[in-house]
């Protein structure tokens, strides 16, 4: 009887385990953001953002160093860290949200991505359309939105507010691979 | 009933495993997965000078510096219908950023037309992840060679031959980011100077400059130097370099306004020869106006 209990939970101790291969998970997923004015255009990318996805609940995260974003201009990654983003404060940006409808099995699907996008420590609700691909067994998430820099509390010196765009445009693509812990 | 004590404790053990393996954020597993890069503090200052004299900071390869830097003062009781200020000094200088830690510059000053050039190389970088190097370290040489005589001033150097008008600077920067707001620095500074015109004078001269910045919003910051002189000029008298200022930066644009007794914009010329004491008086006061252009000649691909 003791045995056969012991034998239960083992084996559902393993079923535990085995749900863990829906997490799904990328390490150099890639973020870019646009800033087009008809004074300056200033464009940057992130090639080391962090992302992960639960299948089973249709969950996603994502978590980006700010100061890793690559600027054209050496000086702009500064202004960027330093003046805007205040990534000594604010070193990262985090999203975790909810895919609506997702069907883990389809080879391509749209669905809307519901969620709380956390930057310079302020948190919006978002909703993002992303086009998801299953490539069997990588899935891979693509897509853009736009994000208002006044949303963040992201402070713009009055003289310098013609150079930066009110909305920022913002593209990703998170190839993920199986999560193996 | 031994057996049961042995499955209820398995049975709570397994639950326990479970809670935790569910509770496990996503955003929480996340945190783990971050590589172990070093994280190094961005600017503890904005600009390559703090005020008067030079900061840790160099610029990153391929960026030119284009910098027109201006000294107003008056002298008391001249007879003059100057406008603004009875005297103007100026330096226009260039820096050149020939890797990310190794710095070029060179200038001219109207002031006793002196000419400099100089090396900065950026030897340590402060961590901001708490590992590594709490302060960061900056060497810096110059050369500058002084091509006329400062009347009505005394001379201190001989002006016979070519390398008797040569000076010798070497710092030591040493800096830290306390705070995102709060930088401090330290400069350990060595003096060389060619000839002397009075046997009484020093040729090597040791200095000590102490400077801050405190941040008050993105762009702007206030600003102060001060440069101790352990063995001053005995043939003249001089008084210690001191600045307080404003930096003010906007896109590739950087402005620094100094209150300030020094006149002279290279180091020899500043440290050990400032012929006034700092206070608003006519002849003591000087207003000082850097103005900083920043050209990226080589750029990145995003």
């Amino acid at each position: 009887m003791n045995k056969l209990i012991i034998l239960i939970f083992l084996v559902m101790s393993f079923s535990e385990d085995t749900s863990r291969s829906d997490q799904f998970i990328t390490r150099q997923g890639q973020v870019s953001f646009f800033s087009y004015t008809s004074v300056e255009n200033i464009e940057a990318k992130n090639n080391q953002v962090l992302s992960i996805i639960d299948l089973s609940k249709g969950e996603i995260a994502v978590s980006m160093l700010m100061n890793a974003f690559v600027f054209k201009k050496a000086l702009m990654h500064e202004h960027f860290n330093e003046s805007y983003i205040e990534s000594d404060l604010y070193p990262k940006a985090t999203f975790e949200g909810r895919i609506v409808d997702f069907d883990p099995l389809a080879d391509i699907q749209t669905r809307m991505i519901k969620g709380n996008l956390t930057i310079h420590g302020i948190a919006n609700e978002v909703e993002i359309k992303t086009t998801i691909q299953n490539n069997n067994g990588s899935y891979l998430f693509t897509g853009d939105f736009e994000a208002t820099v006044k949303d963040y509390d992201i402070k713009i010196p009055p003289i310098l507010a013609p150079n930066i765009a009110k909305t920022i445009s913002i593209t990703f693509r998170f190839e993920y691979q199986p999560y193996e812990k | 009933m031994r057996n049961s004590t042995q499955f209820l404790i398995y049975f709570f053990m397994m639950l326990g495993l479970g809670i935790t393996s569910n509770a496990q954020d996503l955003l929480e597993t996340l945190e783990k997965e971050y590589p172990d890069t070093p994280q190094y503090e961005l600017a503890t200052f904005k600009a390559s000078r703090l005020s008067i004299g030079h900061s840790i900071e160099t610029r990153k390869k391929g960026i030119l510096e284009i910098q027109a830097f201006n000294r107003f003062w008056n002298i008391p009781d001249y007879e003059s219908q100057s406008f603004v200020a009875d005297k103007l000094g100026a330096r226009i200088g260039l820096e050149y950023g020939i890797s990310d830690r190794l710095t070029f510059g060179a200038g001219g000053s109207t002031l006793e037309s002196i000419f400099d050039g100089f090396f900065k190389y950026k030897l340590i970088k402060q961590r901001s992840d708490g590992k590594g190097s709490p302060l960061s370290i900056s060497l810096f040489q110059n050369m500058a060679y002084r091509s006329e005589r400062n009347r009505p001033f005394v001379d201190v150097n001989r002006f016979d031959e070519f390398g008797d008008k040569l000076s010798y600077t070497s710092q030591i920067l040493i800096a830290r980011k306390f705070t995102p707001q709060f930088s401090a620095q330290i400069s350990p500074t060595y003096i060389h100077r060619s000839s002397s015109a009075f046997s009484e004078d020093p040729n090597n001269q040791f200095a000590i400059g102490v400077g801050g910045r405190y941040k008050l919003g993105g762009h702007v910051s206030i600003v102060s130097e001060y440069f101790y002189v352990f063995n001053p000029l005995k043939s003249i008298n001089t008084y210690d370099a001191f600045s307080l200022g404003v930096n003010w930066e906007l896109s590739d644009v950087m402005l620094q306004f100094q209150l300030t007794n020094t006149r002279g914009m290279t180091e020899e010329s500043f440290i050990t020869q400032t012929p006034n004491v700092f206070n608003f008086k006519d002849g003591n006061f000087v207003f000082g106006f850097n103005a900083i252009f920043v050209l990226h000649l080589s750029q990145k691909k995003p």
